[in-house]
């Protein structure tokens, strides 16, 4: 789950704007999920997890996803799919097709902020 | 005191150091920004030096609790006030570490969360009631001693020892933008609150008490202060350092403690993993075994009741009933499901909302003449803590414009 207090300080900024802008928090979020998504699944690949750890962390993991795709503004923007994408993905998907959803959520995030 | 026990009490202060929010924080440092914040921890640390050498030094001088003290020197009013804002910034942080604690058993046996916290706090509490307080110190301390995985792990991954070295220059990165200049205060200012808060001090001027120190200890409360935090700080540093080399090219902004133990696993796979979640266990369940009893201690000492861990438990009743209740009240607001990371944040907030109003009466004490003698501040402990003051007052000032403006942190 996404930290409250960090949604009730979101919540204040997006009273403010809409779109994008208002979404650039949550698009930093699902990059940095789906790239620690991808370290876990390669660590797990190399056997240098334990079973319980990576299933507590998979599932903390799109858990937060769900609950950052949920609060979008834009959720058919090209990020809001870009996100949707990942939630679709297996628990132990490739770590490189997750590494690369979170490449892509960065280039739009530092596209939109240098806008 | 012999050369062991020393010994003990400064590992003792090493393994204790480390809580949540400083893992997490720390990670969260160093990913964002590298090795730049590596100063503000040691910033902090020499804060957290000074105030708790300061206390200590009350506790085996005047031989009385500092809220006791604090409650004669400021008045019931301020005292009150100053009770009732530590209380309450102190039982949030206790529920913070309840939640770590439920977090890592989680991650170990991967049991359900909210269950493993409640069988932490039946674990904690029976540790409260059976062992003397010694003891309780040691068991935490000396098991947390676990985290040192994580300054193995750092040593692992070759990191670039000339940029860490750098990082303790106080220094801001050049080139950030408005919006990353605020993160990075807000971030300083989290650093310095989770390094140096309140109940740090309470605990450890009463367990001065409770371990009856007298003048001819203050050389090992020196000892204790200084080499045992300062050690425990690059434990803390470690943590920020690996962050930087590892999460922060991989794109990873960790925002739970099951993140930071990936610090260990990485370079030394599974034993490693267990390491260092098992050293976090202990040193998370230490400091919510501290914050616990720091509020028991306070609320004791303020209203003049029996206390302390040398006597049983039901010979000091309302104490073991104040630390039971702390710790039912820091499980309940566990229980109501309010994610673990929020209770940090909020732990962090409250706490550097309190530091000035707990550390400008500590520092009054320790300079009055009256109770300290020969052994009250001189220039340099009163110098550092001043300068210490106005630091935790501005942090005090800024955090909660800070942490609105940048979403706590997220930017």
């Amino acid at each position: 789950m996404v930290r409250r207090s960090t949604l009730l300080a979101l919540l204040l900024v997006a009273a403010c704007s809409k779109g994008p802008e208002a979404d650039l928090a949550y698009i930093g979020q699902a990059r940095s999920l789906a790239a620690e998504w991808a370290l876990v699944n390669r660590q797990a690949a190399v056997g240098k997890l334990t079973d319980h750890y990576v299933t507590t962390m998979r599932q903390q993991l799109r858990q937060q996803l769900q609950t950052v795709s949920s609060a979008l503004t834009q959720p058919d923007s090209r990020y809001g799919l870009e996100i949707h994408a990942l939630l679709t993905q297996p628990d132990d998907a490739d770590p490189e097709e997750l590494r690369s959803h979170a490449d892509k959520l960065k280039q739009i995030e530092d596209g939109l902020e240098s806008a | 005191m012999n050369p062991l026990e020393i010994t003990l009490g400064i590992m003792t202060a090493v393994g204790g150091f480390v809580d949540i929010s400083e893992l997490v924080f720390a990670a969260k440092a160093g990913s964002t920004f590298g090795y730049a914040l590596i100063w503000v921890f040691l910033l902090a640390t020499i804060g957290i030096m000074t105030f708790a050498e300061m206390s200590g030094r009350v506790a085996a001088v005047a031989r009385q609790p500092v809220f006791n003290l604090m409650r004669h020197r400021l008045g019931l009013k301020l005292g009150l006030i100053t009770l009732f804002a530590s209380v309450v910034s102190t039982l949030i942080t206790c529920a913070a570490e309840i939640g770590g604690v439920g977090l890592i058993l989680h991650y170990l046996t991967g049991a359900p969360y909210l269950l493993m916290a409640t069988l932490g706090v039946i674990l904690l509490a029976a540790s409260i009631w059976v062992l003397p307080f010694q003891w309780i110190e040691r068991t935490y301390g000396l098991l947390g001693l676990l985290m040192i995985t994580f300054a193995v792990a750092l040593v692992a991954i070759h990191p670039p020892w000339d940029k860490i070295a750098a990082g303790m220059v106080p220094q801001v990165p050049p080139g950030l933008s408005t919006k990353e200049l605020l993160s990075f205060g807000y971030f300083s200012v989290a650093i310095v609150s989770a390094v140096m808060f309140p109940y740090e001090t309470y605990f450890y001027s009463s367990g001065g008490i409770e371990e009856e120190w007298g003048p001819k200890d203050l050389p090992n409360n020196r000892l204790n202060c200084t080499v045992g935090f300062g050690l425990g700080s690059l434990l803390a540093m470690a943590i920020l350092a690996s962050s930087a080399q590892l999460f922060g090219p991989a794109l990873v902004s960790p925002e739970t403690p099951g993140t930071s133990a990936l610090e260990a696993a990485i370079p030394l796979g599974r034993t490693g993993l267990l390491l260092a979640l098992l050293g976090m266990l202990m040193a998370i369940g230490g400091a919510a075994v501290e914050t616990c009893m720091a509020n028991a201690y306070s609320v004791a000492q303020f209203f003049g009741w029996e206390w302390g861990r040398h006597k049983k438990p039901w010979e000091a009743p309302r104490f073991t009933l104040a630390w039971m209740i702390c710790f039912l009240l820091a499980l309940a607001i566990v229980l109501t499901n309010v994610d673990v990371m929020s209770l940090v944040e909020y732990a962090v907030l409250f706490s550097i909302i309190v530091l000035p109003l707990t550390y400008l009466p500590l520092m009054l004490l320790a300079g009055d003449k009256t109770y300290m003698r020969q052994y009250a501040n001189g220039p340099l402990a009163k110098t550092i803590g001043w300068l210490f003051f106005a630091i935790v007052t501005l942090a005090a000032i800024a955090a909660i414009p800070l942490y609105l403006l940048t979403s706590g942190g997220q930017g």
